[in-house]
Order: structure tokens, then sequence, then C-alpha cells
């Protein structure tokens, strides 16, 4: 990671940010940290895109409600980093004008819709009306005809008085209008209705509404005002109705004619509408991206020094070092795109500044590397554990999953990821496939290990494997019911894995708890010392060599002489042959000692060894020593590396070079730009105050966390036994339950229980094995890399480069 | 073949993540590829070890009490 500096001129700003944006490899700092996000200098071109951007959404919005397709078309030339601001003017304005002629259209549209409404909402008052007019006149005197009536009702109306409204409402709000107007009118008028059959498409709405059309008699002028009044108050739309059947008719008929030619030009302008959006989707992709690239670079501009006299901007930035050629090409392209002849010029800068931290990842590495840094992110130059993880993490999963069957289910679904990872790139879109899709890597490896572990626990799915001669042998002549028999040892040794003959045996438990105990035990006093060991190139690169005098050494000493020394009888014991005999017959040995007591009773009783537990001579003697040499450790960890940095720190005192400041400005001379004097702020220069009580109680802390962790983090270990026992017991229960029983079964219908047992069974082991057990063997493999084996060395306190790029901002875009 | 298999294997192990230290220069990668190759060497190598010694010289003994009397 190198700090460095860009001298920029401005006409060249805006084409160099968007090289390095295509090119994404700088990460820019902010050097206007003290300038509120208003005052910088590019803040009137940010608003100017943001609202093209609003204008842009809002276009977006209308083409999705007009259900008009979107051409996944992107004019790389546009898009690419070779466009003027003329060009940017251009589409602004053709935004700008689509926007225009949109809203017009949209607001022309509503304006039609309302009219349209109101026509079609008559047309159906005159239709119903006469219907209406005929039900009164034929409950007031019974029977006469239909023509006599309209006209009789007319004149009644004119006699004594006796008007009526008539209008449209919705039709839920009928009956509230009903009773409102009894009510308020006492009961001194008629109502009468007709639901309108159609639904009707209100403005107002979004769904078309059903409406009925309503006529209120009522007697005198006032009371039908006042029914007026709370018709509309209601809701309901009143229309002029005359009261003579003939007038009705022509008025119908011109209804009709007007509606026909609104819908015409209803049509017009949808069309017309349909038509301009249309035109904008084939473009508003490119836009959208071009506009949220411009946007980009003018957030990126806002970070630059802007130097008014010089009419240059200074940009700092970290990249990697070996990326600086392909800055500069990319500097030069951008002076060539911008027809300027003043170049940009790039400096490196030397820096006591902390440098994000850039992991190169590939493809297979990525997963691996997010598990670490969902940790932490290693600081610049600190060993980063994502490179052990990459195979400790599918191998210790694979101990708690170990099934040759799950292992290949594994497999084989991780590796149709990986091999049509391109066709299945949508999967990395969906939330929750997203996790199997972006690590299919670490499933793939997951898999492989497990068929490893599965083959050597001589597991596919649950059952055992015979491919190597078993090295015990089953007595023909014994057995029968209840019989206990005891199988003979051969004079081989199973070569690869577990010894078959245990699967069915009355005791397998005992011998495999017993040996995959221990195996958690050897491994993760193994796991451990890697971590530990990983100090040293941690130390060596940050120039600490009292961490490995100090802390490393003390350390390893202390593991080794306590679980460094169980693991060490854990192989003598097993190396042992406890029932050889000599040639007189006599037993050379005592009888297997337990050695969970030994550990025990190494601390209870030091120096003690009983007779009845000896494994080897001097054993009382070397567990003294090794107790004795663990406890000089304790001490050492804790006072040596505080007192030594004490001594140092009062050395330089004595000699007196005292701290003079932290905060220093340093200034150079820059020499592109005729001799420009630059300031590169050295701020936060690195806190050397020495204060030894703090660094006593951090020693402390370390010191006694490193001692109790050695205990229980081995202790923790023991998950890798106990997961894999309950995976092992599970696929085995799952098995004898489902599907065994079909097997067993007799009958004509065997055929059909197989089946459904079989169905039964491969979809509760995929499910529930694969799956949850997946999981769980997961998180625990996860716990183990992130306690046990990274706070061993790992302080995951670096800050994540993350470079300028396009792609990055076009992504979060589309989030 | 008793336990001595353990420590000629081991050997050879070794031998073979010796080599891995100098191949792979051609790939974009070598550390990664290096770093893979001997550490899964290594873990696959410690549990067939552990696994082959423990049974070599077992303290118990399989037993079975569903077995039928061959007839």
């Amino acid at each position: 990671m190198s700090l460095v500096q860009l001298y920029i001129p401005s006409d060249v700003a805006r084409y160099t940010v968007s090289q390095l944006g295509e090119l994404g490899l700088v990460q820019f700092r902010d050097l206007n940290s003290e300038v509120s996000a208003f005052q910088r200098s590019f803040v009137n071109d940010v608003r100017r895109f943001d609202e093209i951007e609003r204008k842009l959404r809002y276009l977006y919005s209308q083409i999705e409600r007009n259900d008009v397709d979107i051409y996944e078309f992107l004019d790389d030339d546009f898009v690419g980093s070779s466009r003027g601001p003329r060009d940017i003017d251009d589409m602004e304005e053709r935004i700008s004008a689509h926007e225009d002629r949109v809203l017009k259209l949209t607001a022309a549209f509503k304006n039609l819709q309302l009219k349209h409404l109101e026509l079609l909402e008559n047309k159906y008052i005159l239709e119903e009306v006469s219907s209406l007019f005929t039900e009164i006149t034929g409950r007031q005197d019974a029977g006469p005809g239909e023509v006599g009536i309209d006209v009789d009702v007319g004149g009644l109306g004119r006699d004594i008085n006796v008007g009526f409204i008539a209008g449209v409402i919705s039709r839920d709000r009928i009956s509230t209008l009903e009773r409102v107007l009894w009510r308020s009118l006492r009961g001194n008028m008629f109502l009468n209705y007709v639901d309108i059959e159609d639904p009707i498409s209100d403005p107002k709405h979004d769904e078309p509404v059903y409406k009925s059309a309503f006529i209120v008699f009522a007697h005198g002028a006032s009371l039908r005002d006042r029914a007026t009044k709370i018709a509309e108050s209601l809701g309901a739309t009143l229309y002029q109705v005359d009261s003579s059947a003939e007038r009705r008719q022509e008025e119908l008929i011109d209804t009709m004619s007007r509606l026909d030619d609104l819908q015409q030009i209803l049509e017009n302008n949808n069309v017309a509408r349909v038509n301009e959006l249309t035109s904008v989707s084939e473009q508003i992709n490119t836009w959208f991206t071009v506009v949220r690239k411009e946007k980009a670079i003018y957030h990126t501009l806002n970070l630059f020094n802007y130097d008014a006299n010089r009419n240059c901007l200074i940009a700092e930035g970290w990249c990697a070092a070996n990326d600086i050629s392909a800055i500069q090409s990319a500097l030069h392209m951008a002076t060539e795109d911008a027809g300027s002849n003043v170049p940009t010029v790039l400096q490196e800068l030397r820096t006591t500044k902390e440098p994000p931290t850039f992991i190169r990842t590939n493809k297979f590495t990525d997963g691996f590397q997010n598990i670490v840094d969902a940790y932490g992110v290693p600081k610049a130059g600190e060993v980063n554990p994502g490179l052990f993880t990459c195979i400790t993490f599918p191998f210790l999963f694979a101990l708690m999953f170990g099934d040759l069957g799950h292992g290949f289910l594994m497999t084989l679904c991780a590796a149709l990821l990986c091999i049509y990872e391109r066709r299945l790139g949508w999967l990395a879109k969906n939330e929750s496939l997203r996790m199997f899709y972006s690590g299919r890597y670490i499933i793939l490896l997951m898999g492989i290990f497990s068929m490893f572990t599965g083959f050597l626990y001589n597991d596919i799915f649950s059952r055992a494997m015979g491919f190597f001669a078993s090295g015990w042998a089953w007595p023909a002549d014994q057995g029968g019911e209840g019989v206990t028999v005891e199988a003979t040892k051969l004079g081989h040794v199973y070569p690869v894995g577990i010894d078959p003959a245990w699967h069915h045996a009355s005791n397998s438990l005992l011998f495999t708890n017993s040996y995959k105990m221990k195996m958690s035990i050897v491994l993760g006093v193994i796991h451990m010392t890697l971590g530990i060991c990983l100090q040293v190139p941690n130390a060596l690169h940050f120039k600490k060599r009292i961490n490995i005098i100090h802390v490393f050494v003390p350390q390893i000493i202390f593991l080794f002489s306590i679980f460094g020394y169980l693991v060490f009888t854990i192989i003598l014991k097993w190396s042992t042959d406890w029932y050889a005999r000599d040639a007189s017959g006599e037993l050379t040995h005592i009888s297997p000692p337990s050695l969970l007591n030994m550990l025990i009773y190494m601390f209870l009783s030091p120096g003690g060894v009983s007779d009845s537990e000896k494994m080897f001579r001097g054993q009382g003697v070397l567990q003294t020593f090794l107790l004795l040499v663990a406890l000089a450790c304790v001490p050492w960890m804790l006072l040596v590396k505080p007192l030594i940095l004490r001594r140092e720190h009062q050395k330089i005192i004595s000699e007196g070079y005292g701290r003079i400041s932290s905060h220093v400005r340093v200034s150079s001379e820059g020499e592109g730009l005729g001799g420009a004097v630059v300031v590169a702020e050295q701020e936060e220069m690195q806190e050397d105050d020495f204060d030894f009580a703090d660094i006593m109680i951090n020693q402390t802390i370390h010191t006694i966390e490193f001692c109790l962790n050695s205990i229980s983090n081995t202790a923790s270990y023991l998950r890798l036994w106990a997961l894999s026992l309950a995976h092992a017991q599970l696929s085995e229960v799952l098995w004898t339950m489902t599907f065994l029983p079909t097997l067993k079964m007799s009958g004509s219908l065997q055929p059909v229980a197989i089946m459904c047992g079989f169905g039964v069974w491969f979809v509760l082991t995929f499910s529930i094995l694969i799956g949850m057990e997946g999981l769980s063997a997961f998180l625990h493999a996860l716990r183990l890399h992130w306690v046990e084996f990274n706070n061993k060395f790992y302080d995951g306190t670096g800050v994540k480069f993350e470079p300028f790029s396009f792609k990055t901002v076009l992504d979060e875009a589309e989030e | 073949m008793g336990g001595a298999l353990v420590f000629w294997v081991g050997l050879l192990i070794c031998g073979v993540c010796v080599g891995a230290m100098f191949t792979f220069k051609s790939r974009s990668d070598p550390t990664l590829w290096r770093t893979c190759t001997i550490l899964s060497l290594t873990c696959c190598y410690l549990m067939w070890a552990i696994t082959y010694l423990a049974q070599l010289h077992p303290i118990i003994v399989p037993k079975r009490d569903d077995l039928r009397i061959d007839l």
C-alpha cells in the first residue's frame, strides 16, 4: 500500500476521476473533512445530478405504471469514460424534455379522465332514470302504461312542486345516503336507486368502483337543496336530468357521441404517452448509469483539495504499490480524453499513517476471507488468517460432519454451483440463497473433506464399508440369543480408517468416543500451536522482537508443558501394547492407565505417580519439571515485557529525547508544479505516551486470558468429538427408523413400502443431516476459528481497502 | 506393518510438502496454492495417523450380542 498524491489540472479532473473509477484501484482520502457537505466545491454539480436522477426516477415509475418494457441496453460508448460535458448537457436537456412532455401528457390524461367519468356517469343516469321513474309511478297508481306515466310524473312534479335530484354514488354509500336523507328531511322524501352493473374507473381511486344511480324526490326547493348538499357531502355526483323522456333520449344520444369522442382523445393521449415512455425506456438504463457515475465523480471531487489560484485539484489516496503503473496509464488516458496537454502528476508520499488493508481475493478465497473479515480486518502486514482458514475451516467442519454419503451429496450440490456459476449468477441477488452461492467454494471443500473424514470414520449414510480386510475376526461357532461374542484380533491393523468390525459392535461407542475425543485434543493442540506460532511473522513484520522472546516463547512453553505433554501421553498410550507378554507369558506392562486421572493428579499431587498408573520411568520427575516450567512461564509472560519497555523508555528519557509534539506538519517542496508548496498533513502521529500502569494492566489481562484460555480452548475442541458423535448417531437412528424397517418387511406391498421409506429417509437425510447438521457444524467450525485460533495471534484492527470504483457505486445503487 | 508405517508415511508426506514449496511457480497465487496443498496434506495425514495409531494396540475388543451361530 502506498499513499499517492495527484495534482490534477481542473479541466482534466472529471476525466481523471472517471478513468480511476473505471479502474477501481484507488481509495481517496477526504482532504476536506473539516468542511461540511454543503460547503464543498462541487456541491452544485452533485445537486444537479440529484435533480436529473429524480427526473429519471419519475420517468421510471411512469414506465412501470404503464407496463412499458425496459430495454436492458447500455450504450457502451456513452457509459464509457470519454463523454464530455457537452454530452452530459445534451443528456440533461433530453431528459428534461422527456419529463416535461410526460408530465403534461399525464396531467392532460387526468383531466380527460375526469371528464370521461362525468360523461359516463351522466350516461348511466340517463339510462337508469327512466326505470326509476317507472317503479315510482307504478307504485303510486297501479298499472298504467309507461309512456303516459313519465309525462304524468313530470306533470305531477310541476303541479304539487315535487321535484327530484339524480346522481351517482358509490355503491356502499347508498344506504348511508338513504338514512341521512330520511332523518334530515324527516321522511319527506323518496329515494330510489339502481346499481350500475359495470364498474366505473375513477381516477381518484386506483381500482374501478361499483356505483349506483339514485334519484331523490322531495317536496319543495329548500328540501331539494338540503338533499343536494347532503348527497354531495357524501361524495355523490349530481347530474341535471330532464323529466321528459324525449329530452332524456336526446341528451343520451348527445352524451354518447361526446363520450365516443372523448374515448378517442383518451386513446390518442395514451398512445402518445406510451410512445414517449418507450423512447425513454430505450435509454433509461444508460442514463441512470451515466448519472450515477457522474454523481459519484463529483462526490469524489468533493474529497479533493481545490486550489483556486493554481487552478488545480490535489488528491490523496491509497493504492497498491504494484498498481501504480496501471494508475499512471489511466491518468494519461484521461488527459487524452480531455484533449488537454497539461498532464496529471502522481507522486508517492512517505507516511506514518496506518494504511488500509488490501487483500487480493479470487472467487475461491473470497468466501473464506469474508469469514475472517467478519471477525476483523487484518492490519496491513499482519498475517492474514484467511490463508489458513481455506483448508483448516473445511477440515474442522468435516471432522464434525464425517460421512462419505453426506459429504458426497454436499460436494455434488456445491460442484453444480461452481460449474454453472455464470448461469446461476442470479442466485447472488436472492437474499436467502446468496449465502450458499457466495460460499459455494467453502461448501465444495467442506464436502470434499467430509468425504475424506467419512471414509476414515468408515461411515456412508451410517453404514460401514469394507474396502480392506478387517483386523478382527468373528468366531463362527459362538452366538445365539443374548450371548455376547468377542472378536479376535488378527495380525494386521485396518490400514485406512476405522475397522468395520466396530460397526454394530455393542461397545462401538466406547471405542469411537475415546478415539474421537483424543483426536479432538491432538488436532486442537496442533491447531492452537499453529495459531501461537503465527505470532512470529507478525512480530518480525512489525519489528517487535520483544514479542517473540517474551510473549511467543513463554506461551508456547506453557502450552507444550501441559497440553503438549498430554498429546505425548495420548500417542504413547496408543503405541504401547498393553497386553504384550514376555517369553515366560507374564504381562510386561501394567493395565492401561487413565490419562484424565494422570492429568488431574499432575496438578493435585505433583511428583507422585502411583504404580498402577505409571506409563514410563521418571514420569513423576518429568511431570514436576513440566509443572514448574509452566508455572515459571506465568510471571515471565506477566512481568518481563512491561519491565523491559519501561527500562527502554527511561533510557530514552535519560538521554534527553522526550516527546516533542504529537501533531507535526511536514512540508515538502513539490516539483511538478513550479515549486508549489504542498502540505501533506501528518496528523494522528503515533501516540507514544508511555503509561506503565496501562501496559501492566494490559499485560495482566493478556496473561490471565492466555493461561485460562489454553485450558478452556483445549476443552473447547472437544466439540469436534461431540458434534461428530451426534451426527453419526443421528444418521444411524434415521436409517434404522425409516429405511431399514421397509427392507425387513415381507409381502407384496414391500416394493411400495421401500419406495416410501427411501423417500422419507432421503428427504430427512437431506434436510436434517445435511442442511441442519451442516449449519450447526459450520457454526462450530466458525467458532473454533474465531475464538480458539484467531485470538492466539490476530488483532484484526485494520481498515478494509475500499477503492473508488463505479462498479461498487452502481451495485449499491441497484440495491 | 506396525507403528513404523505412521512414521514412514509421515516422512513421505514431509517430502511431498517440501516438494510443494517449490512448485506452483507458474500459478497466479503460488503462496495460496502451496499453503493449501501443505495444509490439506498435513490435515489428512494427521487424521489418518491418529486413526491408525488408535487401532494399533486396542485396549478393548469389539463385542456383539446379535450374532447367530453359523449352521
